[in-house]
């Protein structure tokens, strides 16, 4: 009889966030496009005598993260010392938070897609996390023919590491996770949350056990993952891995795990056999961190109605369907301009979804530009639909109008007149276009009264051909009947 | 003539306004001072000389070009009618502990000997903008681990001009050394356990240690981040009000400087004791320290010279209104040495990281065959014994197994201290001091190479002044007179955070009331017919 396992994960996570100054002195934060050590100072180098000053906004960006996390943040935090040696890290110890962090507990309600479900129908994973805490960045080092290399630029960019409990169970929910995490890190505002770019990056803690039993085994942690993919591809393989071990008898050992991206392989690190010894102690040249109430009530006015619980608003309120949900919350962006538009348009708000969806993302991205970039207004679209409702113009006209709404920056009604756009309603002209119509093509005219009624709707197109496709069609048909009778 | 290298600051920054006298005839007249009593400066890899022994060698740096134009810029600004600011010519040197920009800060260590500060400490950069002429960089302990200046590994290290057979005191042995010789009215010195009180004291002159926080440390090469309080000496209270005037208040480069409004220390310095309580504490006429044949703890009265020069200041403060309260408890000022064996170290221990041979400073010559060999070396070779000393204990107390036992322990013991403090102060409780008078230091300036290598019993040097930096309270040493062999005792004053007003308040009556003494009129050996 085989066993069925399962897996017990846990993520590691570090957020660079998008502040304009480093946390601790006032070079900028994002040295993405500068020549290494093109961006430092004595304060981030770690020259003799300096101080760090801590930049306000990274405890602001924290805060609001560690809110959107259900987290409870601490009124008094403390900064502390981690002791170790390595080249990019000038001082020697790298200032962190470690027993009284920024904030403690929290979780997030994962929804799981039914794509993501084994069995097809979606659940909600919570995943808590233990705590969240700020920090300053280490430099880098590459090795090139035999020589080491240290760019200092990146010291003191300002990180927020957040741990979760081992409560995910698959590669799936570990991508889901980081997923709904990249989502609130860009809807806040607070990091790009670019795993690429590495402003946010991962580490997974992965064991394995018997599926029902609630111990933890030993877990291997693996490193180096660049994308969301590759985080499930490098769970997913380290999970069948450690299954395969266990079957064999083999005990699975507390290994670091490096991934090869571009050979889509785990390699072994290290054994990790003890523990590193950081020697915490409280940062001496930082005073205790203290987010008086006033402080945060200030920071956390500005936190949004978070992604998750608009998509629940969405599809509970609105009756819109958990797809367009979530398409639509995708960012704050997005979201705010649906509820702008449905706010001014009156007719059902699926339509207004649709439109969206369908016509105004494409456009968005084949402009490459943020819905609150786009000239395209809420109001506009909303008046453009509302045409399309009220018959002054038809669909094919309303599609084609999205672009040149766009390029002008005019509202659509005005458009519609300059480009004599407006569906033609006018009986008069109508009758005269239908009449040359069936003037001109005495053989169709013949095949329809002899029975082929069919032929109707060519007859129309010919009237629309002629009115460039604003003859409105119920009163072109009805029209075209009466001269055919 | 006068002689200017006697002039306090306050009369010099007079002198200059009134143009009575320019900064570059002061510079000249120092300069000349400096040749004539310093002697070679300090250096690495020097080998003894005979003639070492009749000079002060207070300095490691001369700063002579700096100092010039600096002079210059302030007769420039006289000359225009502009303010030159409170210290307009007045000549200081600066522990070498200070980064100056485009200066050697060395830290006395071979580690930093090649080390040029690309930017300038907020007290030195406050000295020069208040009109300071800064002479140059004096010695220290390394990296100011030492009480004694001895351990500096820029040799040869400063000597007391009081005798110069006799160590300065430590760590800013240079600065006392250089301000007690004439070399300059003022120097910038810093405070861990007693580096500016004790060497104050040793060297015949006025050391302060302000509040914790009172004066930016950005710029200063850290030892105990939590302890470190740069601060001024002088030789007299008014010129170190004077100084203190000029470095203290906030910084937005150090995060732990106080932002309470700095008090014109000045205003009221002069106006006496009457109505003050000055308190006299047993627990600071004896000194406990381990036995160094049995390792035990003993206890032993200080030498009657010393507890006599504290009594006698009493008296006069009694006699001036002051009232006197005997008795008052502070039992944990034993506890702090120790107590700063463990804290200190651990700061300095994590301090001491950044010196690695990657960045900037030493690095070994020798070929190496990976990272870990060459931080071995360059760390190796460029500390002296004592900044080894304070890694392998500092290590050692912070690591996980014993963390609880020593450093978590010695925080709780160092919060017991600073109740000792607020209990004596605390205006609703039973002493309400105004004041703690004390003996600055347990015995006069020991002799060159007496204690220098004895680590342990160096440290017990400290004993009466650590407590307040583990309090973060003020203190001051001040001159009150001579032992029988002609070496200066020095009285130390320490009162409530941010009370250095005050403080200077009460040292300031002290020197009023001796000024007529016939031990005022003494000069250092050295100088002598000068």
């Amino acid at each position: 009889m085989s066993v069925e396992y399962e897996a017990v994960i846990g993520l590691e996570t570090h957020i660079q966030l998008n502040t304009t100054t480093k946390i601790f002195c006032s070079c900028k934060a994002d040295s993405w496009d500068d020549a290494p050590n093109s961006n430092i100072c004595p304060v981030c180098t770690g020259l003799p005598g300096v101080l760090p000053v801590l930049n306000r906004k990274v405890v602001e960006k924290a805060v609001l993260l560690a809110a959107a996390m259900h987290a409870e943040i601490q009124v008094l935090s403390f900064f502390d010392r981690k002791n170790y040696f390595y080249p990019d890290l000038p001082k020697g110890y790298q200032i962190s938070q470690y027993d009284h962090s920024l904030a403690r507990r929290g979780y997030l309600e994962l929804p799981i897609p039914a794509s993501a479900d084994p069995n097809g129908k979606g659940y909600v994973r919570a995943v808590h996390i233990h705590k969240l805490h700020i920090e300053e960045d280490a430099g880098k080092t590459k090795k090139e023919r035999n020589r080491r290399y240290v760019d200092f630029n990146r010291c003191g960019v300002p990180l927020v590491e957040m741990v979760t409990e081992p409560d995910l169970r698959t590669a799936e929910e570990a991508g889901q996770y980081l997923i709904r995490l990249r989502q609130l890190l860009r809807w806040l505002g607070i990091s790009e949350g670019d795993m690429e770019k590495g402003n946010l990056r991962c580490d997974a803690n992965v064991s394995i056990r018997e599926k029902g039993s609630s111990v933890l085994n030993t877990k291997t942690e693996i490193k180096n993952v660049n994308s969301i993919d590759a985080v499930k591809d490098a769970i997913q393989k380290e999970i069948e891995r450690q299954i395969r071990e266990v079957e064999k008898g083999h005990a699975i050992k507390p290994w670091t795990l490096d991934w090869d991206d571009n050979a889509g392989v785990l390699r072994m690190m290290r054994s990790k056999e003890t523990e590193a010894d950081y020697r915490y102690f409280h940062e001496p040249d930082l005073l205790p961190l203290e987010i008086s109430a006033e402080w945060q009530a200030d920071i956390l006015e500005g936190l949004p109605e978070l992604p998750l619980e608009r998509r629940a608003r969405f599809m509970r309120d609105l009756q819109i369907p958990e797809y367009d949900a979530d398409i639509l919350t995708a960012d704050h962006d997005l979201a705010d301009y649906f509820e702008r538009t449905i706010g001014l348009y009156k007719g059902d708000v699926k339509k207004i979804s649709n439109w969206l969806m369908n016509d105004v993302l494409r456009m968005r991205n084949e402009w490459g530009m943020s819905m609150s970039e786009m000239k395209l207004t809420p109001a506009y679209l909303a008046e453009l639909v509302q045409l399309v409702d009220e018959g002054k113009i038809n669909i094919t006209t309303a599609k084609n109008l999205l672009p040149k709404i766009q390029e002008s920056g005019k509202n659509p009604r005005t458009l519609v007149e300059e480009l004599g756009l407006a569906v033609v309603s006018d009986d008069a002209a109508i009758r005269a276009i239908c009449a040359k119509v069936v003037a001109q093509n005495p053989v169709e005219v013949k095949s329809y009264r002899e029975g082929k009624e069919t032929l109707i709707g060519w007859f129309v197109g010919q009237v629309m051909r002629e009115l460039r496709g604003k003859a409105d069609p119920k009163l072109t048909q009805q029209i075209l009947k009466e001269l055919l009778k | 003539m006068t002689n200017l290298v006697n002039c306090s600051a306050l009369e010099l920054a007079e002198m200059v306004r009134a143009r009575q006298i320019s900064a570059e005839e002061i510079l000249d007249e120092t300069l000349t001072r400096i040749v004539e009593v310093d002697g070679r400066p300090g250096a690495l890899d020097t080998a003894p000389a005979v003639d070492d022994e009749k000079k002060v060698h207070a300095f490691i740096t001369h700063t002579e070009e700096l100092a010039r134009s600096q002079a210059q810029e302030v007769d420039a600004k006289i000359a225009k009618g502009e303010d030159a600011g409170l210290l307009a010519g007045v000549p200081f040197t600066v522990k070498d502990i200070f980064c100056v920009r485009g200066t050697p800060s060395t830290a006395a260590s071979r580690i930093l000997a090649n080390f040029t500060a690309p930017y300038t400490a907020t007290p030195v950069e406050r000295l020069i903008a208040a009109g300071g002429v800064m002479l140059g960089k004096v010695n220290l302990d390394e990296f100011t681990y030492g009480s004694s200046s001895e351990s500096s590994a820029f040799q040869p290290s400063p000597r007391n001009p009081w005798d110069l057979s006799k160590v300065p005191g430590g760590s800013s042995g240079g600065s006392a050394a250089a301000v007690a010789a004439g070399e300059g009215a003022l120097s910038l010195g810093t405070d861990t356990a007693g580096s500016i009180r004790q060497p104050a004291a040793f060297c015949g002159v006025v050391g302060m240690k302000p509040t914790y926080g009172r004066v930016s440390r950005y710029g200063l090469i850290a030892f105990g981040s939590s302890l470190d309080c740069p601060g001024p000496i002088a030789r007299n209270v008014r010129d170190a009000a004077l100084m203190l005037q000029v470095i203290a208040g906030a910084d937005r480069a150090d995060a732990t400087a106080a932002t309470q409004a700095v008090p014109d220390y000045l205003r009221e310095i002069e106006r006496g004791v009457k109505g003050m309580r000055i308190g006299l504490s047993p627990d600071y006429f004896r000194i406990t320290f381990p036995d160094p044949q049995s390792g035990e703890y003993v206890e032993q009265a200080l030498p009657a010279h010393m507890q006599e020069a504290v009594w006698k200041a009493a008296e006069l403060y009694r006699s001036m209104g002051a009232e006197i309260i005997e008795n008052v408890p502070m039992p944990n000022t034993r506890f702090g040495i120790p107590v700063y064996f463990v804290i200190s170290r651990v700061e300095a221990a994590s301090n001491l990281h950044r010196f690695d041979g990657v960045k900037y400073g030493y690095r070994t010559k020798q070929a190496v065959a990976d990272l870990n060999e060459m931080y071995r070396r360059s760390r190796g070779e460029g500390f002296g014994p004592q900044p080894k000393l304070r890694i392998l204990m500092g290590m050692y107390v912070s690591a996980a197994q014993y963390s609880e036992q020593y450093y978590q322990r010695a925080l709780k013991v160092r919060t017991l201290i600073r109740h000792d403090f607020e209990n004596a102060f605390d205006p609703q409780g039973p002493y309400r001091l105004d004041a703690l008078l004390t003996p600055t230091t347990p015995t006069t300036a020991f002799g060159m190479a007496d204690v220098y290598g004895d680590s342990v019993m160096m440290q017990y040097a400290d004993q009466l002044t650590v407590p307040a930096n583990h309090a973060g309270v003020p203190g001051i040493s001040i001159p009150a007179g001579f032992s029988s062999d002609g070496l200066p005792i020095g009285i130390q004053l320490l009162g409530p955070d941010f009370s250095e007003a005050q403080l200077l308040r009460v040292a300031r009556a002290y020197e009023m009331a001796t000024e007529k003494e016939e031990w005022r009129e003494k000069k250092p050996s050295l100088l002598e017919g000068k």
